[in-house]
């Protein structure tokens, strides 16, 4: 992993929300990337369900 | 003049495809090099086999384009989420972990493991990639585009105006009201798998009567203009992944059809009843594709429709569309689901850096050789009898001419979901005693699905009303059997009277036409049994030593690779 490219996303993250004026979402997006990024450091996920694909 | 590489993947039927200089020069779904059947991880091997195939070396890639915005994904499926808290309560944190554990990062991922600079690789928005997917390889320079399927980033449904290059966006229909989740949500009643069993339901339908019409009108409101909203009620909310519909579908339909039974249309009440419920989602689904086509054709003037999405897999519906929504054409590129966004994510990143539109799509052979040299090599080790034929076609239709199933691997792989003569399974379409082998020992479908004829274009419509038509190329729709055949082809013929046909011409699958040449010098009948090389639940043979371990493990006759004869030695 690529630490650059990740922050380089997350910015680009949160310009995109911020562009469409949903600051609101922001904090929940903190939450959420703290959360993604231990997903990413323990190697979690090792299970979704099938209509996972269909849905999310 | 670019190398641009599309990519499709993360959520069902990943694939990858090349277009160099605005020529499509290789597409490849993953599952056929993983063995990893409807595979949705990101797809490196499909992705390093274009590549090998195209001789170009990823550094020199001048774009690499993703089929979705994954930016637009996170922001559907949490707004969604929160909209039917606490119904997502349970779902949420997984649905989470999905996204930003792992979609999120995807442009990331593709940069490093591809190695590609960050910068070469960029997104386009899923329904506009269908869209590309459905225009662009189609021989129209006009034409309207409908694209339908579960759902994009947000969109479910999309309407084009297609003309040259430009794909114009004229109406769109988003999340959760979804002709591909509703079909899906139902797939998962009547008890089969997800983004896999829905052809099982169109082979179903068939067998039913549209009784439930007034159930299916609480679950789906359509408008005169094809416009609808889904009642996600009956769905669950759609929040949850485990199951795909709720309990108030169960009260409004009864229970649901538990999965892996055996299916006995004739004997059991419930079944049949399952049946009708089935047929009744095909009409509604038919209904609302036409008057979206007809819509479509109002708005855009055109004679010629594309279609794209997993819906536009429906073949039964495709056919009914060419035949009641006024357009002349209808065509259906072979991928038309997901893993055609690979596609036309390639061709939209070809097009902006200037590029011309691809040739009209001629041919699904868009995947990897057959070696042979190899073949031969291993199929000698394993004790079978290796033959080089002098006429491979005449000795393939004389042995299916005597009744037997013969294994049939020619150029390159298929581009789709479908067999298109290049990893095919043969047989004597006269023939219902080769259906009923071929079904008990090697594919072991629901009695109700049905297999599919070949036939040379030439002689198509001598068999077939309505063929050949663009679709047919790809086996992408239906045509019905004209009566005075309808006995002889009874092994290819669905209940509803139909055939998937494919029509077969020398520049689409030339060793499959010499085949059929061959064979109606034999019998007078231009016509063979064609169906997927593959065991049930496994994708479709791919190298040739899929090829040889499927010859192993089941009773086929003989095995063709190329001009080699395989078959077993006498005991």
């Amino acid at each position: 992993m690529k630490l650059t490219s990740r922050l380089r996303t997350i910015g680009q993250l949160f310009r995109h929300f911020a562009r469409q004026g949903k600051w609101f979402m922001i904090p929940l997006l903190v939450v959420l990337l703290v959360t993604g990024l231990l997903l990413l450091a323990t190697g979690g996920l090792s299970y979704v369900a099938p209509f996972v694909y269909s849905i999310f | 003049m670019a190398a641009v590489l599309g990519i499709s993947g993360g959520y069902h039927d990943a694939a990858a495809a090349l277009v160099v200089d605005g020529a499509i020069v290789a597409a490849i779904q993953e599952e056929r090099l993983s063995r990893h059947k409807n595979d949705p991880r990101l797809p490196f091997r499909a992705a390093a086999a274009c590549l090998a195939h195209g001789g170009i070396p990823a550094a020199a890639l001048d774009r690499v384009v993703f089929y979705e915005q994954p930016f637009d994904k996170l922001e559907r499926v949490l707004v969604s989420s929160l909209a039917v808290f606490p119904a997502s309560l349970r779902q949420f944190p997984r649905a989470m972990g999905s996204q930003v554990g792992d979609k999120l990062w995807v442009l990331d991922e593709l940069a490093e493991r591809l190695g590609v600079a960050r910068d070469k690789v960029t997104t386009v928005a899923h329904h506009r990639a269908h869209a590309a997917s459905a225009l662009f390889p189609s021989p129209y320079e006009r034409a309207a585009v409908l694209t339908v399927d579960g759902v994009g980033e947000a969109v479910s449904t999309s309407l084009w105006r297609g003309e040259g290059t430009a794909l114009t966006p004229i109406g769109q229909l988003e999340y959760p009201h979804s002709l591909g989740l509703l079909y899906a949500g139902l797939t998962a009643y009547l008890g089969f798998e997800v983004n896999e069993g829905e052809y099982k339901v169109m082979g179903l339908a068939a067998y039913g009567t549209p009784r439930f019409r007034d159930e299916f009108a609480r679950l789906l409101r359509v408008e005169p203009d094809g416009w609808f909203a889904l009642d996600a009620s009956y769905f669950g909310r759609l929040a949850d992944a485990e199951l795909g519909f709720g309990p108030k579908l169960e009260q409004l339909l009864g229970p649901r059809r538990p999965p892996y039974q055996p299916w006995d249309l004739e004997g059991s009440e419930r079944d049949r009843r399952y049946a009708d419920i089935a047929a009744t989602l095909q009409q509604v689904t038919e209904e609302v594709m036409l008057a979206l086509a007809r819509e479509a054709q109002r708005r855009t003037g055109a004679d010629a429709l594309c279609l794209a999405g997993g819906v536009a897999l429906n073949a039964v519906a495709n056919a009914r569309l060419l035949r009641e929504s006024g357009f002349a054409h209808v065509f259906v590129q072979p991928a038309a689901g997901d893993a055609g966004g690979a596609l036309g994510a390639a061709l939209l990143g070809a097009l902006e850096l200037g590029d011309p539109r691809p040739a009209p799509l001629a041919s699904a052979a868009l995947g990897l050789a057959i070696d042979p040299s190899a073949a031969h090599a291993l199929a000698t080790e394993l004790g079978f009898v290796v033959t080089r034929a002098d006429d491979i076609a005449g000795d393939t239709a004389e042995l299916i001419a005597r009744g037997q199933i013969v294994a049939f691997c020619a150029g390159r792989f298929e581009w789709g979901p479908r067999a298109l003569g290049q990893r095919s399974i043969l047989a004597d379409a006269r023939d219902p005693d080769s259906r009923e082998r071929l079904n008990r020992a090697i594919k072991r479908r629901e009695p109700f699905r049905p297999f599919a004829p070949a036939v040379l274009a030439a002689d198509a419509a001598q068999y077939f009303v309505a063929a050949p038509n663009a679709m047919t190329p790809f086996m992408t729709t239906t045509c019905p059997i004209r009566d005075e055949h309808a006995g002889a082809l009874a092994a290819v013929r669905h209940v509803d009277g139909s055939a998937r046909v494919q029509t077969v011409t020398a520049a689409a699958a030339p060793a499959l036409h010499a085949v059929l040449g061959a064979f109606a010098e034999r019998t007078g009948v231009p016509i063979v049994l064609n169906t997927s090389f593959n065991g049930a639940g496994e994708p479709i043979i791919a190298s040739e030593v899929d090829a040889l371990a499927f010859f192993l493990g089941h009773p086929i006759d003989a095995l063709v690779v190329e001009d080699l004869l395989i078959t077993r030695a006498p005991r």
